[in-house]
């Protein structure tokens, strides 16, 4: 049985390319305008991961409030969003509201693909135990690279897909610089320099979140970043 | 040009005022002439009451013992002409025995009477031209150099016969013996008194036997009209004092009012263009008030137009956003579904115009968002050498084809700030300096200055053009030759002027000392010492 996608877009041309190349993927497609139509048919039944527009329409804030309801109605359901802005007031919001990963209207299909993929992969393995031979250690790091999952001294860490991307690709080498297309690379992500300082800033503040003392991801100014080794 | 300031002008302009003092001394000769005609009037009137007294008494002129003969020496008698008493002849004493009481009565004046006979010989004498010394010194006489500039004073010490000779043949004299009264006027010897002479024929039948002579200083009306223009002259110059001490209050406190205007209209807009606020005064209720009033508002329409232009780019990349992602995800699925080969290249083409599309929106908006990341960037304390070593190395790697120099302090060099913009700020100073470079060298130079840093970007190259420095900071200005895959936006050195004044610091370009290329200087405050 494919898996359910449903996406709600209010522009019909990349709606229907949306659709199309998922589709084309093998996944099962329904496609929305409005959040009003979207809503009532969640309410019916939900879809196995939804791709949400934020700029629905002309309320500026219809894909935060359809994503805190989709997130009301099922804890569990994968949440990608989608949106032309990309200030990084947006990204928090709508992550704040629940959904798992961010993206900008511009990336390219193939990463958008890539992240469904791996938002199912998760969600999946989310429920079945975790195996000790999927988890690298670097310290008190602890990533789960099937179920992508990241723990710091043994509490999770709340990480969207890009993020744990980028922790796996710094931690996985210790001590070696990665310059920002290597981490773009990693994150399936094509943005400017800005976000992934901004994408950077993020990660650490979870981290601290847990820990105020995290101090491993070291900026290399001028080359980028470096998971600071023990 | 010299500069002439509102007070200066003012002054200028009241130099039509002194004007008044010159009408002062217009006003006071005016006096003197109505005055002189007077004196002469009544001098003359004098003269023919005294002739007509002795009218006709032919005798006066028939007994000739003269008192003083036409060319004889003066008898002792007259040395009472000089006191109160007139001296007659015996025959005047005879034939006219109240002409000495009219004689003493003029006497009181300061007028002196001669009466003469046909040979000019003195009938009778009275009086004196000399009078009483001047009256007691006025309140105004610290004046009196100045007004000596203008006014001749009256004096006695004057030098002229005393009447005791024989009258001498002046005008009037000769004319009166003609049968004609005169009146006439001549300086005295030494030029220190003027005296006026009025004549009256004594006519005994149809024939003159004689003249009536008086004659007056004009001292009395010099010194009436030096007491008149004294105290208008006093008034003149406390008038003029008063009313340019106030005209220039009133013009210091103006010039002060539009001083202070030029001072908050340069302080309305900070360097960036942007607006601090409306400019106080703009309440008065003046053509200064008006002025401040229009000021605030081109201000206004200044600030709302710098702030469209600022958003234009950000609204515009907004815009774009999605129609570049419908073409993007078209191109992509028209890869993903199996194509023929032909319309492959086209496909390859238009991904890459979709590249540069996507990286020009990606330059629009890199100004905004960096306003936006310093906004809520956390300021920390970081080494400045140690980011500047750092992103040199990264550059080295980055555009191999150059070769970099840095020279910096053995010391650290701490600053406030957001370490990672500021590596994003020496990106844009080495971005331009490599694609401006036309050999040699690029050079990083940091040097400490007191309480501040200096880093400096220099590559050889051509120079600025003459005033251009400025404008170069400023966003969508590129000097930049449109030959490269990227057109540039002119945002660079705008980030450079964003990044250094949120760091409470300066960015400023100029050409290099040698005039073989350009430097870019952006000077920052070192964080305070712990």
């Amino acid at each position: 049985m494919s898996r359910r996608i449903a996406i709600v877009e209010d522009e019909p041309a990349i709606r229907e390319n949306y659709a199309d190349a998922l589709r084309r993927i093998g996944y099962d497609v329904t496609a929305f305008g409005t959040r009003d139509s979207a809503l009532a048919a969640f309410r019916t039944r939900l879809p196995d991961l939804a791709v949400v527009d934020l700029g629905l329409g002309d309320d500026p804030d219809a894909g935060f409030a359809l994503c805190r309801e989709l997130r009301s109605l099922s804890p569990a359901l994968p949440i990608l969003i989608l949106s032309a802005r990309d200030a990084d007031v947006d990204i928090v919001s709508g992550l704040r509201v629940g959904a798992d990963d961010y993206l900008t209207k511009d990336a390219s299909l193939p990463h958008l693909a890539a992240r469904i993929a791996a938002l199912f992969r998760r969600a999946e393995l989310s429920t079945s135990p975790a195996s000790a031979e999927d988890v690298i250690e670097r310290g008190p790091l602890a990533l789960d690279v099937k179920r992508m999952t990241a723990r710091w001294r043994g509490k999770p860490v709340d990480l969207t897909l890009t993020e744990f991307w980028m922790v796996n690709a710094l931690a996985r080498h210790p001590g070696h610089v990665k310059d920002r297309d290597a981490l773009m690379r990693e994150a399936n992500t094509v943005v400017d320099d800005g976000t992934i300082t901004s994408h950077v800033k993020r990660i650490r503040r979870k981290f601290q979140a847990i820990d105020p003392a995290f101090d491993r991801i070291a900026t290399v100014y001028g080359m980028g970043y470096r998971w600071a080794a023990d | 040009m010299t500069r002439l300031g509102i007070r200066a002008q003012l002054l200028l302009v009241l130099t039509v005022f002194l004007a008044l003092p010159w009408l002062g001394v217009e006003y006071a000769r005016e006096l003197e002439r109505v005055l002189r005609d007077a004196q002469d009037r009544t001098l003359a009137g004098t003269a023919q009451a005294v002739a007509i007294a002795l009218h006709d008494r032919p005798r006066l002129f028939d007994a000739p013992v003269r008192l003083v003969a036409p060319t004889g020496q003066p008898p002792q008698d007259l040395v009472d002409a000089a006191a109160a008493r007139p001296v007659l002849s015996a025959g005047a004493a005879v034939a006219a025995p109240e002409l000495e009481q009219i004689l003493q009565g003029l006497t009181r004046t300061t007028a002196r009477i001669r009466i003469v006979d046909r040979d000019l010989g003195v009938l009778a004498h009275a009086g004196s031209l000399k009078r009483a010394p001047a009256d007691a010194a006025s309140a105004l006489s610290w004046l009196d150099p100045i007004l000596a500039l203008f006014l001749a004073r009256p004096t006695e010490e004057f030098v002229d016969d005393d009447g005791s000779g024989s009258a001498p043949a002046h005008r009037e004299i000769v004319a009166a013996l003609d049968g004609i009264p005169a009146t006439g006027r001549r300086t005295t010897d030494d030029a220190r008194a003027v005296v006026v002479a009025a004549a009256h024929p004594i006519w005994v039948g149809d024939r003159v036997r004689g003249a009536v002579l008086v004659e007056e200083t004009t001292n009395a009306v010099l010194a009436e009209r030096n007491r008149a223009f004294e105290r208008l002259f006093a008034i003149v110059v406390a008038i003029l004092l008063v009313g340019s001490a106030a005209l220039t209050l009133y013009a210091t406190w103006l010039s002060a009012r539009i001083r202070r205007l030029a001072r908050d209209a340069e302080g309305a807009i900070d360097r960036d263009g942007r607006v601090r606020g409306p400019l106080p005064g703009s309440d008065a209720k003046d053509e200064i008030g008006d002025l401040a009033r229009s000021y605030s508002g081109v201000l206004a329409r200044l600030a709302g137009y710098a702030s469209y232009r600022e958003q234009l780019a950000s609204r515009l990349a907004h815009e774009l956003r999605t129609p570049l992602a419908v073409v993007r995800s078209s191109l992509d699925n028209l890869r993903a579904s199996p194509p023929p080969d032909e319309p492959r290249p086209y496909l390859d083409r238009a991904q890459q115009g979709l590249d540069r599309l996507a990286a020009i929106l990606a330059r629009m908006t890199e100004a905004a968002r960096l306003e936006e990341a310093l906004d809520d960037a956390e300021r920390e304390r970081f080494d400045l050498a140690d980011v500047v070593a750092g992103c040199v190395e990264g550059y080295r790697v980055a555009y191999p084809q150059r070769p970099f120099a840095l020279s910096a302090p053995a010391e650290r060099l701490p600053v406030d700030g957001a370490p990672e913009i500021v590596a994003q700020m020496l990106d844009k100073l080495v971005e331009n300096a490599v694609d401006f470079a036309t050999g040699g060298t690029i050079e990083v130079a940091l040097a400490r200055e007191g309480d501040r840093v200096r880093l400096t970007v220099s590559n050889e190259g051509p120079p600025l053009p003459d005033g251009d420095a400025e404008h170069l900071f400023e966003p969508l200005v590129s000097r930049r030759p449109q030959e490269g895959r990227t057109p540039h936006l002119g945002l660079g050195l705008a980030i450079v002027r964003i990044v250094a004044t949120r760091h409470r610091g300066e960015a400023r370009a100029d050409n290099r000392a040698d005039g073989r290329g350009v430097v870019v200087t952006v000077v920052l405050p070192l964080a305070a010492a712990e």
